[in-house]
């Protein structure tokens, strides 16, 4: 009776712990917006995106390395034209201390060959590869004067889970707020990285696809106060 | 009177448990390997495989309307395209690939020639999005059929929501392929015993058994791996199949191992139709065997056949004909859902 009776304010404060995680798409300083021209300081080039996207997969909060939340059906769809998509809230049931976040950015090997789902992960979020079947992790295009092609655009879907060529990135970050997680990512960190005279397209896995998502996989972080 | 209601009141439950719970269990032939493809993530019911069968031969899917999955997968020839060698897409435009016969693809773990598309499920997007076959998106599939008249209704009856997904459409067209079971030639009749085998036949089948099953195995007639059954390189296609998704030097000029049944329909053969007739295939096998790293160690040794025993082991392909198959009502164009438009 007592127990009972103790339980159910912790169960109701349970079922509103929330943790908001934000990703804030950035070009060194500024924030993106899409289909403005962006002046790079660094590069003395202008740079447009036109589109943004990108899986992010099992989340999980770890205190000193050991995992103490993990979350369920952790997929999601973060499209930076659907602003919406830029924030995500973890239910965790009670209030948790923890030391750092750790996510997949793409989509792992088994729901790749997992046939036909839905939600983010529907084949109609034109993020999923036709011709060999497979999720792109990552998407970005644009234009920029450097690039010799069609109305200078630039491509790059990254993608592949099957072995050597997996481009998933796991990414862990050290946290300093618990319930608030504003994720940083700087494209300027990606495309200083890139010879987009020479570089300009990636639309299948494979070795280039792997080595510029160890790079995307560099450009996440928790800005320190 | 009060045990009649309860009965009355269970049956009742029991028909809308019916009707919610319509499931239809796959049933492998007798003496078959177990299917591969995952039926409790998709479990099939008459309903979702009528609306895979429309979709099967539903030209929207493709950009102008004009080219249906059936365009290249016509059930009179085992669902391969008629007599072309490359298939014919959109506007005329001609592939690379020959288009392969469609039959048991509940046991095939990947797909097409070389395997790049990893699950039943997701092969339709392939044709839909190939600027020389449909050349169309799936977003835009999506809001087409959502504005027809019949497929939000169907599309309710299935999966009981009149939203139409890329999931569920995906879903419906791999269960109408998933039915398309060919157990019934000749063959399998001999196999159960409930016919023999001619002469001629039987002696195809011993020839058969020895130069050909390791790889074109029983009862599927393929043993689903990746062969170099050594035809020379197209100069022009240069199609060096396996190896193109999975980029090792190893796998070069490997295919998909098709199947021989319904062999007799399924011409012109090999992945990019060269050979017109059975006697070419077995003058390939016998004579010009190409060596090369990659060949299939089957074939290093010459494949010695005479030619009376050529006649043999093509009398024995032709058991492997399955005219329930070819004409089973269930598979042809569904005039039914197409003509009929519902009331509301
Ligand atoms: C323009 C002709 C064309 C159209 C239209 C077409 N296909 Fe195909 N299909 C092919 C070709 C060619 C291949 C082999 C391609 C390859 O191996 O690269 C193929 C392969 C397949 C396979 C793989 C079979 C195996 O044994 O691996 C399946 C399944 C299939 N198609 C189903 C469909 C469905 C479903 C549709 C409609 C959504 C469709 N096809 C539309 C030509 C076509
Ligand atoms: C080493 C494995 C192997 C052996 C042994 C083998 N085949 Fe094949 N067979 C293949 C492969 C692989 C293909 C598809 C090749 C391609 O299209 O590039 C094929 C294709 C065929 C086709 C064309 C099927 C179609 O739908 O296009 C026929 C017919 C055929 N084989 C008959 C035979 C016969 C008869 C024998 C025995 C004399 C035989 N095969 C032995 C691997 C083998």
């Amino acid at each position: 009776m007592i127990v009972s009776f103790l339980s159910i304010p912790v169960a109701y404060s349970q079922s509103e712990a929330v943790i908001a995680i934000n990703f804030i798409p950035k070009f060194e300083n500024s924030f993106l917006i899409l289909n403005d021209s962006i002046y790079s300081k660094k590069s003395g080039d202008s740079i447009q995106f036109e589109s943004l996207k990108f899986y992010i997969s099992t989340i999980e909060l770890l205190d000193n390395d050991k995992v103490i939340y993990q979350e369920k059906n952790s997929y999601h769809l973060v499209d930076v034209s659907q602003s919406r998509s830029l924030s995500l809230s973890l239910k965790t049931g009670s209030k948790i201390k923890f030391t750092k976040i750790k996510f997949n950015l793409g989509i792992d090997s088994i729901l790749n060959v997992s046939g036909a789902m839905g939600g983010d992960l529907d084949p109609t979020k034109g993020m999923y590869w036709a011709w060999q079947s497979g999720y792109i992790n990552f998407k970005l295009e644009g234009k920029s004067k450097k690039c010799n092609t069609r109305n200078h655009e630039f491509h790059f879907h990254l993608g592949g889970y099957a072995s050597p060529y997996s481009a998933l990135q796991t990414i862990s970050l050290n946290v300093i707020d618990f319930e608030k997680i504003n994720i940083t990512l700087d494209l300027e960190k990606m495309t200083h990285e890139i010879n987009l005279s020479k570089q300009n397209k990636i639309m299948s896995p494979g070795f280039e696809a792997v080595l510029l998502s160890k790079k995307v996989g560099q450009i996440f972080s928790i800005p320190q106060p | 009177m009060k045990k009649k209601l309860i009965v009355l009141i269970f049956c009742g439950f029991c028909l809308v448990a019916f009707q919610i719970h319509n499931t239809i269990v796959f049933k492998e032939p007798l003496k078959w390997p177990k299917a591969n493809y995952d039926f409790l993530k998709n479990p099939l019911s008459a309903q979702k495989i009528e609306l895979g069968r429309a979709l099967f031969y539903e030209p929207m899917l493709s950009r102008n309307n004009t080219i249906s999955c059936a365009s290249c997968h016509s059930q009179y020839t085992a669902f391969t395209h008629v007599d072309h060698d490359l298939s014919h897409g959109i506007d005329d435009r001609i592939g690379t690939r020959n288009s392969p016969a469609l039959m048991n693809l509940a046991w095939h773990k990947v797909f097409m020639w070389d395997g790049a598309v990893n699950h039943l499920d997701v092969q339709a997007l392939a044709p839909i999005s190939h600027p020389d076959e449909m050349d169309e998106k799936i977003e835009n599939v999506i809001i087409k059929l959502q504005k027809t008249k019949i497929y939000p209704n169907l599309f309710k009856n299935a999966f009981g929501d009149s939203l139409i997904t890329g999931e569920n459409t995906l879903k419906a067209i791999s269960q109408f392929m998933l039915t398309l079971v060919s157990a019934n030639s000749k063959y399998d009749s001999v196999m159960r015993k409930q016919t023999t085998f001619t002469l001629q036949e039987k002696n195809g089948y011993s020839l058969f058994k020895k130069n050909c099953s390791s790889c074109h195995k029983e009862p599927l007639f393929t043993n689903l791996e990746f062969e170099n059954n050594g035809l020379p390189l197209d100069k022009d296609l240069k199609d060096v199949g396996r190896m193109k998704v999975t980029k090792n030097s190893k796998d070069s000029i490997k295919f998909k191992v098709p199947t021989l049944r319904n062999i007799e329909f399924s011409y012109p053969y090999m992945h990019d139709g060269r050979f017109k007739r059975l006697s070419d295939v077995l003058k390939h096998y016998t004579e010009k065997v190409q060596q090369g790293p990659s060949l299939s160690k089957q074939l290093l040794n010459p494949i010695v056949l005479t030619s009376n025993e050529k006649v043999d082991l093509i009398a024995f392909l032709l058991t492997l004909t399955d005219k329930e198959f070819i004409f089973n009502p269930k598979f042809s164009y569904p005039k039914k859902i197409f003509s009929t438009t519902p009331q509301e």
